[in-house]
């Protein structure tokens, strides 16, 4: 649950929470026992810099993106709209308890750019590597920002929500199948709900 | 029986026959290893190994296995240097087959003894080291070229305590004829790894690591470099270099059990039943070592080729010294 | 000129500092390559035996996970995603299912969650068997392979006698796991709860394998060439991968006592008693050593969770169209290569709407570029085969 004032007892992770986001100079947000918290993009890097130096987040677990848009080529689209963005995250943890915090900040939903956080944790090179081919995003100041599972031909960012899915341009969603019954059972209940 | 010893006494046709005899134990004797080796490796694995060849122990799989590469498509690649690529295999199962000759199977069941039997037998079997940098080099291929570099380094590290191990032997019995060694180990009444142990070791060590078998097996390292400079060789030319591994890790340990275990003799059997009965213990003692080999690779990884190295020149050279000068010294003062 | 001491000492000093013109060499390893488990290129720059660049290209698996999730609903997904790191299939499903169930707010039945910590530490059994069999053989020595996959042979089979599959059971479902059915029934009664005879079968199995352990430590932990192999090669300080996001047995070979399964609260471990496994040196021995003690580890568990597997409902119950409620959460679990998790973003839909996954072997790779600079050809084998990765894992 989001944490909210009315709560009548504080998530045992909120003083953790407040202590980062004080720290990184962001708000922190409690979303299902998973603490986030939010920073401008401007402080990007500074941010990550406390984190690893003051608070003690040394372990660099991942770094990718969401991409926010309203029209969705593949999958459902939103039931509400947002505001478009391309939302950067990242995800740092502790070495003794487990504490993980995610890092997020919005970019430009056309050209998203932020500097790079090679300086700061070695890990996020292939990480940005990956968020740069699949999102778009251009990091500023990696060493060596080419594609990582794509081939280098390849064109668009297949993780954006704009770009299709080939197989279901081609043909439909198979979930339900018109499956034809098998002889002298045609009156049979069918079973292909893909439920279970 | 005259006419056939009037014809054996004629020089061509006793070369002919001994070339005949010759030919024919490389292929028989280099199946009748790999075949221990399948079921040996087998045993030791909880498998069963060859099965369904020729009935219920497989015996036949490696004569099925022969069949087979020889109707293989030879297959050389674009790039390779031909000749070189073609007579590689060539030039290692040379190697091999000249060094049955001067092994002592009986008392006069010898192809030829040469005086300076061991001596013949270990400059011959270097022959093979040019074989394996010709299949390096000739492949056109990056990992068999660091194989033949591998072989180059390991084999030319190791042919010298391969060398000086012997030269124990040969001081204790006075001759280097193959022979006149197994002579003089009857007349002494014991086989001479009671005193030589230390050469006895030295030179299995550097027989695993002349043979490329593991744990000196670099060159090849099937998990590194794919097949190392045997990679570009399918159908019969591998075969050659198949059976040349087989054949020769016979020879190794024959030349092992004439010049440390006794070659064909056993304390307390006649002369004359040594005529028959020599092959036959030849044999067995070879079998043994030849056992030991197989054990050796199925239990051990591979050496790091300059762990291989250290060891050939930090400790087995060295140690070889030792035992050459104790040998020579004790020989004199007793 | 005349010849004296001078012009000759001269003259060797001047043929010793001409250098020896060499040329390095690019050496493709991969991506068919005996050894590097999977399809992974390394581009390694070598002279001689030094390599002195390597750079890893990945790429070859990726199947695209993340935008097939998008497509999806949530039990189709659950379809797809034993298959990241399929050597321990189990274990991929656990944590996906779990931050579904968090978004629903789901209470999911105790039986249900000592069924589901069961297997997956069969799972991890499964992959460091096989991390144990294919390492040596990797070092050259052919035996430890027949071995462990025996031993694995027979988790194996207990996977397949309660989910119907070996390497994807696919036997989570959102609220608990699937209830088994009678064979031919078309109707949802749930006619039996586990198969007979499972519990005590893996209990048996449990003892078997710690047999085993015992078999492949004393054919493998004191052998010389072995020790010389892998002692010292290859050491990850514990700073760089951290740094990195090098996560499970190679971190904790390194000296970092961190273990998810006493940190997070996924699966009831907090209920057992297990050791978290280090070592001090984290060089490719330690890495071998640490994985090995973790089988007997979750051996242990499994004998005791076996014990006191309450009884209860197998699934809760859930509506038959699922639709997630909207939100967002972070789900970490200690998979048997390091840390998976999955990052799931849901929009009160079937499906999600963002599904990002972590992915363990894809940080352990990803720190190949640093320690394999300036080593020798072997030694990247013997080092890449000691982070212990799955291709699928690594690209998804």
């Amino acid at each position: 649950m989001t944490s909210s004032p009315s709560d009548t007892q504080a998530h045992p992770l909120q003083s953790f929470a407040d202590r980062v986001a004080e720290a990184v100079g962001g708000t922190a947000e409690i979303h299902f026992d998973t603490v986030k918290v939010t920073v401008p993009a401007e402080s990007w890097v500074e941010a990550h810099t406390r984190a690893r130096d003051d608070l003690d987040l040394v372990f660099f677990s991942w770094l990718s993106a969401t991409d926010w848009a309203n029209d969705v080529q593949a999958g459902e689209p939103l039931r509400d709209e947002v505001e478009e963005r391309v939302e950067l995250i990242s995800a740092l943890s502790d070495l003794t308890d487990g504490r993980i915090v995610l890092f997020s900040t919005s970019l430009d939903k056309d050209e998203p750019r932020i500097p790079s956080l090679v300086d700061v944790y070695a890990g996020a090179n292939w990480h940005e590597r990956e968020a740069h081919e699949m999102f778009g995003i251009d990091f500023e100041g990696h060493p060596n920002l080419i594609h990582l599972y794509l081939p280098d031909a390849f064109i668009g960012n297949p993780l954006r929500k704009s770009y299709p899915l080939l197989s279901r341009e081609v043909k439909p969603w198979p979930g339900t199948v018109d499956v034809e019954a098998m002889p002298g059972r045609a009156d049979e209940p069918s079973t292909e709900n893909p439920e279970s | 029986m005259d006419l056939l010893a009037d014809l054996f006494s004629n020089f061509w046709v006793s070369l002919g026959g001994k070339l005949l005899l010759v030919a024919m134990m490389i292929p028989l004797v280099g199946m009748v290893i790999g075949f221990a080796e399948m079921k040996l490796s087998a045993k030791m694995q909880y498998r069963v190994g060859p099965y369904f060849a020729g009935g219920r122990w497989g015996w036949a799989q490696l004569i099925a296995d022969g069949v087979k590469f020889f109707q293989k498509e030879d297959i050389i690649p674009d790039d390779a240097d031909r000749p070189v690529f073609k007579f590689a295999p060539i030039l290692v199962l040379i190697g091999t087959v000249a060094l049955l000759v001067v092994i002592p199977f009986g008392p006069s069941l010898i192809f030829r003894d040469l005086d300076v039997g061991i001596f013949y037998a270990l400059a011959i079997s270097s022959l093979s080291t040019i074989g394996i940098l010709m299949a390096g080099w000739s492949s056109a291929n990056k990992y068999s070229l660091i194989g033949g570099l591998r072989a180059a380094g390991q084999l030319i590290a190791y042919e010298l305590p391969l060398v000086l191990a012997v030269v124990g032997s040969v001081i204790l019995a006075g001759t280097m004829s193959m022979q006149g060694i197994v002579e003089a180990q009857i007349e002494a009444g014991y086989p001479y790894v009671i005193f030589q142990v230390v050469g006895f070791v030295i030179f299995m060590i550097a027989a695993l690591a002349e043979l490329t078998r593991i744990p000196f097996d670099m060159p090849i390292a099937e998990s590194e470099l794919v097949m190392g400079y045997l990679t570009e060789y399918s159908g019969f030319r591998f075969l050659f270099f198949f059976l040349a591994e087989f054949a020769n890790m016979f020879t190794m340990s024959a030349i092992a059990a004439t010049l440390f275990l006794g070659g064909y003799w056993l304390p307390g059997i006649p002369e004359d039943v040594l005529e028959f009965a020599g092959p036959i213990i030849l044999i067995a003692k070879v079998f043994l070592l030849v056992f030991v080999m197989i054990w050796f690779r199925w239990t051990f990884p591979r050496f790091r080729e300059d762990q291989l190295q250290g060891l050939a020149w930090r400790w087995l050279v060295p140690l070889a010294f030792v035992n050459i000068a104790v040998t020579a010294t004790l020989k004199v003062l007793l | 000129m005349t010849i004296d001491a001078d012009t000759i000492h001269h003259l060797s000093e001047v043929q010793v500092s001409v250098e020896l013109q060499t040329e390095d060499m690019t050496l493709n390893i991969g991506p068919q390559h005996p050894s590097t488990h999977g399809v992974l290129r390394l581009v390694a720059r070598v002279d001689g035996e030094r390599c002195f660049d390597v750079q890893p290209v990945i790429g070859y698996m990726h199947r695209g996970y993340e935008k097939l999730s998008e497509v999806r609903t949530y039990p189709q997904v659950t379809t797809i995603i034993n298959r990241i790191d399929w050597v321990s299939g189990y274990a991929n499903e656990v944590p996906f299912i779990v931050a579904a169930e968090k978004l629903m707010e789901l209470e999911v039945p105790e039986r249900a969650q000592f069924i589901r910590l069961i297997l997956t530490e069969m799972a991890r059994i499964s992959s460091h068997l096989v991390f144990n069999a294919s390492y040596p053989l990797e070092l050259g020595a052919a035996t430890p392979l027949f071995f462990a996959l025996r031993e694995r042979e027979r988790v194996l089979d207990l996977l397949e006698s309660v989910t119907g599959g070996r390497f994807h059971p696919n036997f989570n479902r959102i609220g608990g796991v699937k209830p088994a059915y009678g064979s031919g029934s078309t109707t949802r009664k749930q006619l039996q709860d586990l198969p007979a005879g499972f519990l005590g079968g893996t209990r048996n199995a449990m003892e078997k394998v710690l047999e085993s352990v015992d078999q492949l430590e004393a054919l493998v932990a004191d052998n010389e060439i072995i020790l010389a192999r892998t002692r010292g090669v290859g050491v990850l300080p514990p700073e760089v991968a951290a740094a990195y996001g090098v996560s499970g047995p190679n971190l904790r070979a390194s000296g970092v006592p961190f273990d998810l399964r006493k940190t997070q609260d996924y699966l009831p471990y907090d209920r057992f008693d297990f050791k978290v496994v280090t070592a001090e040196n984290g060089d490719c021995w330690d890495r071998w050593w640490v994985r090995l003690q973790e089988i007997r580890e979750s051996a242990k568990i499994i004998q005791q969770a076996i014990d006191s597997i309450p009884s209860g409902d197998l699934q809760a119950k859930v509506p038959k169209v699922i639709k997630v409620p909207k939100g967002e959460t972070y789900v970490r679990a200690e998979n048997p290569k390091g840390e998976m998790g999955y990052y799931l973003v849901s929009d009160g839909g079937q499906g999600p709407y963002r599904l990002k996954i972590r992915s363990a072997s894809f940080s352990n790779l990803s720190i190949l570029p640093w320690i394999l600079e300036g080593i020798l050809v072997p030694d990247i084998i013997a080092i890449m085969g000691s982070l212990d990765f799955v291709l699928g894992d690594v690209d998804r």
